[in-house]
């Protein structure tokens, strides 16, 4: 079985989708982050420009010298051709030295440019945005994308200039000393671009394919890296290897090809230059011998005749390479364009900016001038659906007071997760209206309801740094003192102090030096230092052993007091306090009350909760 | 233990020979000897074409066939006009032109395919070796490598080292035979010419010098920044829910912020060094050609040099020149190539896992007896202090304790992931370090905590326990591990493939599929590495029962953070501080006191409690 097949891995990373025809109105577009630059772009354009004019007459000035020699003989002066020809290198070598300099700057900025508008927009897009797009291909389109983009705004943009600058002065110049002879060589051009056109469309082909394994390769590297420890426990090494080996073999192929390819065009290109140089020479010379042309003009033409095709190649390799990039450009751009489907409305933001005249701050002011306190949270006839056909939440309908603990409980799928999501406004309904304070939530601002919030997931993400900085992440501005209250609230200060480093512990990327259970108390840790109003945890202990869950329990009470809490949790213990019990299942609350309305009603949640305790029984007797 | 000493110098020394750039080309030196020698016998034949054409335009000047090269004339039909004879002369030169041109053109295909072939299978080898360095290294080296880091080595200095390999060794090779070969020519023509176009070499081959240092440290400092760039991204990304839940876009905004300025400034700085680069060696060997021009005029004026002399003379030291200008790209490249393979090498000189000496074959007993174990992470902070316990084939044992107490150490000390500090631990008696990891690892299977699927179908996960198991053996495990109904109710089934395209699996999900391919390997040793925390109740009890049903086939470890999950086993360990602090059946130690006691007391009053809110409520429903 080949693991690597086309099907396995096209995962939207085969970057060379080549279009058939270059889009304008793309590229158009994304100029617009190089006409940031608008003196920038018009040096860069003037220094290709006199690169190509100084190159185009350095034939000239030969022709000049050796006919100046060649009929004045020991008369010629050739003090001003010395001058000239000291000028002519001046510019260019100041040219050059400029238009690499501009080219790298706009390079360079119209690369960050378009990489700080991608990273704003990710910040900004909902997270059903996220759902669909895994992070190696965000990761892909923010760095070789833009990389790739940005090179050919800046050094596309330049060749762009020089090479028609180049291909027209060449025109021109042999036009002007020698139509005839002009006429042969431009002949030979529809062949070059023929050949061109041919030869590139293959090795572009190729090219594709060799991209396209090159990702696959990184995904495997990417892949063998992640999952070294179940490699290992199986004892993967040498199959894993085998089915490297293959891809590798691929690209090995791919990529020979592709070489052999190149291999192939530039002789032939050499080859019709030199066929152009002898046509001018047989033709030119013999004029030259009937004095119809000069020796110098012969031997300019032959110059141009070899830095004619130079531009022409240059100039077809970038329309192949605009035309290769265009799937880079739209996703790029797709990217940046982006509307986040959930964000602050046209009169939230008025209200925001209205708020920011008035300087004075009122305690319980929020920036878009709404209440600050959120005493009240009601849920009306909510529904929710990723798909139309098959709801995840229908028709549910809570009111939830400051102080207040609602505990959340049902099978996995029911939607628990999702109603949260709804709460914190990471998805809005698709149909009904949740109310902060009496007031539809889509009218107060997004930012300062979500950072009302603190989140305590199942899955606990820690970030990269110390212990300390990942806790802090919660407030910003606390002390070293309040991070540390807030690690024993949570419990987490013991565990903490054991280590080496205590709170200064790297905790590597993605929190890898630590437990999944150490992960949880951390990021417990660092919602209860955010002091948020709405307090969420969704499985927050599980990975966390009864003990200390215990000891969390006990300090839970101080924790959730004057705030409003969503509590998701499997072990029922952990619920029990809970003022009022949600369970959900199929979509809608099934049962809601508290721990001994909802033992009375002796429905689902009896039956869950008595499952718990029997289980042991049950069990032990089976044994 | 000397064994190891020795075999891992002979490792370092395997290594060293493999750092430099001249080392990576052993093997396909031979093609590389025959690309390079291709391509000096393109330049021989190119540098055919100016001399036929210097010839041609004396001809030309002169009127006179005899001033041409007398071979090629000879070949001529004798003609009866002076004029008809130059004429042919020049035709004949044209073809001739154009068949030189051709001949090379067949040796430059040659080069580049030569070194096309070389290169590539050089770079697969790398890839390769990379790969199986990947797999075979120590587990511990990913304690501290970063894994975008360890994929950009695999995959963008890999591609450095390609280009390096495709492109530039040849180029370098070529720039020598090319100068080797001209100057032959340019002194046979005009000495005193020749000496005026090598005086500038000297100065252009130190300022090169000097450039390729400066450059090798600014690659370098703008690799670093990218590689921060990078990481920072790929942290938001994946962290991307704790940003929002914690409104922490700006923060965000602004720390990607000064990375991406500081990657754009290094590398702007780097495009300003060989801005200046380019202008200083252009403006040099313009002044170069321009020196010759002159010179070679007056030379001409006094007569002792033709016109055709020049026009080959220009040509010449145009060809020399070229390839200095581009030493400045060439240098450029070898310089990041250079650092790449300093980076690749960094990986290939990671030691690999040594293996045992006693062969072994067969299934193990299960029989594991440890003996005053000790293993750390580093000196500082030992892990596992004095572990002595045995564990009798097919016996299962619970192992709880807080977390960071050393169960999943302990774990990968079996596995041998890690290395022991001292102590021993035997398996049927044997003592682990002497035995074939790959023999010790297919004994034991492992669920680990946050289990890695690879990206292929739900089946072929499964089946990578037991790559010849049939559909029967793959269902029946799944039905142990309770997931098969799960799995059938997605779209494709066992087809539904895994990973960020597939199905996102929930993490009791993807834990019961971890523990499904580790069953279907049917290892002597069990270990489920608190692999059911994502699991709700009901399923985890439906599972232990699968568990139970097996008991006594298989050595069984399960770590776990329920009472209800371990209450069963044979006997339980209490693991703290690295120690063993209790070790008994649940009776014994429910009724000593200590950790596990506590435990059980928290779990009672929760099951008392349960137990009097069952019974009140059954009271209040039966009134």
């Amino acid at each position: 079985m080949d693991e690597y097949d086309d099907d396995t891995f096209d995962d939207g990373f085969n970057d060379d989708a080549s279009a058939k025809r270059v889009n304008l109105s793309l590229w158009k577009k994304l100029f617009a982050y190089a006409r940031r630059y608008p003196r920038d772009l018009f040096w860069l354009g003037v220094c290709a420009f006199v690169t190509a004019c100084m190159e185009v007459a350095y034939p000239l000035l030969t022709r000049g010298v050796v006919d100046e020699v060649a009929i004045k003989g020991a008369d010629a002066n050739l003090l001003p051709w010395v001058i000239m020809y000291l000028l002519v290198t001046a510019a260019i070598a100041i040219a050059i030295t400029a238009f690499v300099q501009i080219a790298g700057k706009v390079r360079t900025h119209v690369s960050h440019d378009i990489r700080a508008a991608g990273f704003d927009n990710l910040q900004r897009l909902s997270f059903s945005y996220y759902d669909h797009r895994p992070v190696g291909w965000l990761m892909a389109r923010m760095t070789s994308d833009c990389e790739r983009l940005s090179n050919i705004l800046a050094w596309g943009f330049l060749d762009l200039i020089w090479g028609s600058t180049m291909m027209l002065g060449i025109a021109l110049a042999m036009l002007v000393m020698n139509p005839k002879l002009a006429l042969v060589v431009l002949c030979v051009i529809p062949l070059l671009a023929w050949v061109s056109a041919k030869f590139q469309r293959r090795i572009l082909k190729s090219a594709r394919v060799v991209r396209a394994t090159n990702s696959r390769i990184t995904a495997s590297y990417n892949e063998a890296i992640m999952g070294v420890l179940t490699s290992k426990s199986f004892v993967r090494e040498d199959s894993n290897q085998k089915d490297f080996g293959a891809l590798t073999g691929r690209m090995q192929s791919a990529s020979v090809l592709n070489l052999t390819q190149a291999a192939i065009y530039l002789p032939l290109v050499i080859t019709l230059a030199s066929l152009v140089m002898g046509m001018t020479l047989a033709i030119g010379g013999f004029d030259v011998l009937n004095g119809l042309v000069t020796a110098g003009t012969l031997v300019a033409f032959m110059a141009y005749a070899r830095h004619f095709f130079e531009p022409v190649e240059q100039l077809g390799s970038w329309f192949a390479e605009m035309q290769m990039a265009q799937a880079s450009a739209e996703r790029i751009l797709s990217l940046i364009e982006a509307e986040p489907e959930i964000a602050d409305s046209a009169e939230v933001q008025s209200a925001i900016a209205a708020q920011q005249v008035i300087s004075e701050t009122r305690s319980n002011v929020a920036a878009d001038g709404g209440e600050a306190q959120i005493e009240h949270i009601e849920l009306r006839n909510l529904s929710f659906a990723y798909d139309p056909a098959k709801p995840v939440l229908d028709d549910i309908n809570l009111s939830v007071k400051r102080g207040e603990t609602i505990a959340i409980v049902g099978p996995t799928g029911g939607g628990k997760s999702t109603l949260v999501n709804l709460i914190c406004r990471f998805y809005e309904p698709t149909r009904g209206t949740v109310f902060i304070n009496h007031v539809d939530y889509r009218t107060r601002s997004l930012n300062w309801l979500q950072s009302s919030l603190g989140m305590v997931l199942q899955n606990a993400h820690v970030f990269s740094g110390t212990i300390m900085e990942n806790i802090r992440y919660g407030r910003l501005e606390a002390s070293d003192a309040e991070v540390i209250a807030a690690a024993k609230l949570a419990g987490a200060h013991d565990l903490v102090t054991t280590m080496e480093k205590g709170y200064d512990t790297q905790t590597g990327e993605g929190g890898t030096s630590l437990s999944a259970g150490q992960k949880q108390l951390v990021s417990f840790a660092r919602a209860i230092l955010a002091n948020p109003q709405i307090l969420i945890m969704d499985e927050a202990t599980s990975s966390v052993d009864t003990e200390t869950e215990s000891r969390i329990q006990a300090g839970l009470g101080n924790v959730l007091e004057g705030r409003i809490a969503f509590v998701i949790a499997h072990r029922l213990s952990t619920i029990r306090n809970a003022h009022r019990i949600l369970v959900i299942a199929e979509g809608k609350i099934a049962e809601m009350g508290s721990h001994e309305e909802l033992m009375a009603l002796n429905g689902r949640y009896r039956e869950l909760y008595r499952q718990q305790s029997l289980q042991e029984t049950t069990f032990e007797l089976a044994t | 233990m000397t064994t190891t000493a020795t075999s891992n110098q002979q490792q370092a020394r395997k290594a060293q020979r493999r750092s430099s750039l001249w080392q990576v080309t052993r093997g396909q030196r031979l093609r590389y000897a025959g690309a390079i020698g291709a391509m000096a016998l393109t330049g021989l034949f190119l540098f055919g074409a100016p001399m036929i054409g210097r010839y041609a335009i004396d001809v030309v000047q002169s009127g006179d066939i005899r001033d041409g090269i007398s071979l090629l004339a000879s070949f001529l039909p004798h003609t009866s006009s002076e004029q008809a004879g130059v004429s042919a002369y020049l035709w004949a030169s044209a073809a001739l032109t154009l068949l030189v041109t051709a001949i090379a053109g067949c040796f430059l295909y040659l080069r580049g395919r030569w070194a096309a072939i070389a290169s590539e299978a050089i770079t697969q080898q790398l890839r390769q070796a990379l790969y199986r360095r990947l797999h075979h290294v120590e587990a511990k080296f990913y304690d501290t490598a970063d894994t975008g880091d360890l994929v950009q080595r695999c995959s963008s200095d890999v591609e450095t080292i390609r280009v390096f390999l495709a492109v530039h060794v040849v180029e370098i090779g070529r720039a020598i035979m090319l100068f080797v070969t001209v100057m032959p020519f340019l002194f046979w023509m005009d000495s005193r010419l020749a000496w005026l176009s090598i005086m500038i070499m000297p100065i252009l081959a130190a300022g090169a010098y000097v450039f390729f240092d400066k450059v090798k440290t600014l690659f370098e400092a703008a690799d670093k920044a990218e590689g921060r760039l990078t990481a920072t991204l790929q942290e938001n990304l994946t962290g991307i829910r704790v940003v929002r839940a914690f409104a922490r876009q700006n923060f965000e905004t602004q720390k990607f912020a000064e990375r991406n300025a500081q990657f754009r400034d290094r590398s702007q700085r780097l495009m300003v060094l060989q801005s200046y680069y380019w202008g200083v060696t252009d403006f040099f060997a313009m002044g170069q050609l321009g020196v010759v021009l002159i010179v070679g005029a007056t030379f001409m004026r006094d007569g002792t040099l033709t016109v055709g002399a020049l026009f080959a003379f220009m040509t010449y030291v145009g060809m020399v020149i070229w390839p200095v200008r581009h030493l400045g790209r060439v240098l450029a490249d070898t310089g990041k190539a250079v650092i790449a393979l300093g980076r690749v090498n960094h990986i290939l000189r990671e030691p690999a896992e040594l293996d045992g000496h006693v062969p072994m074959s067969g299934r193990a007993r299960g029989h594991l007896q440890l003996n005053n174990l000790q293993f750390n992470y580093d000196p500082q902070t030992p892990v596992l202090e004095n572990l002595t316990l045995g564990i009798a084939p097919g016996e299962t044992l619970g192992i709880v304790g807080p977390p960071g107490c050393g169960k999943t150490s302990l774990i990968r000390v079996l596995l041998r992931l890690y290395d022991y500090v001292d102590g021993s631990v035997t398996l049927d008696g044997n003592e682990l370090r002497d035995l074939d990891r790959h023999w010790l690892r297919s004994q034991i299977g492992v669920v680990f905590q946050d289990p890695f699927l690879y990206s292929r179908t739900i089946g072929s996960n499964v089946a990578i326990g037991r790559p010849n198991a049939d559909n029967n053996d793959i269902w029946k495990a799944c039905q142990d591990a309770a997931i098969h109904d799960a799995i059938l109710g997605f779209p494709d089934g066992y087809d539904e493939k895994v990973g960020e395209r597939g199905a996102t699996l929930s993490g009791g999900q993807r834990q019961r599929l971890a523990l499904a391919r580790t069953l279907l390997k049917d290892p002597p040793v069990l270990i489920l590495d608190d692999s059911l925390s994502a699991v709700d109740t009901g399923t985890e009890q439906l599972i232990l029962r699968a568990l139970r049903e097996r008991k006594g086939k298989q050595t069984t470890l399960i770590i776990a953070h329920r009472l209800s999950s371990v209450r069963h086993a044979d006997r339980i360990l209490v693991l703290n501080h690295g120690r063993v602090e209790q070790l008994g059946s649940h009776e014994q130690l429910s009724t000593s006191d200590g950790l596990y006691q506590r435990l059980c007391k928290i779990q009672s009053k929760l099951d008392d409690a349960i137990d009097i809110d069952l019974q009140a409520s059954k009271n209040n429903l039966g009134a």
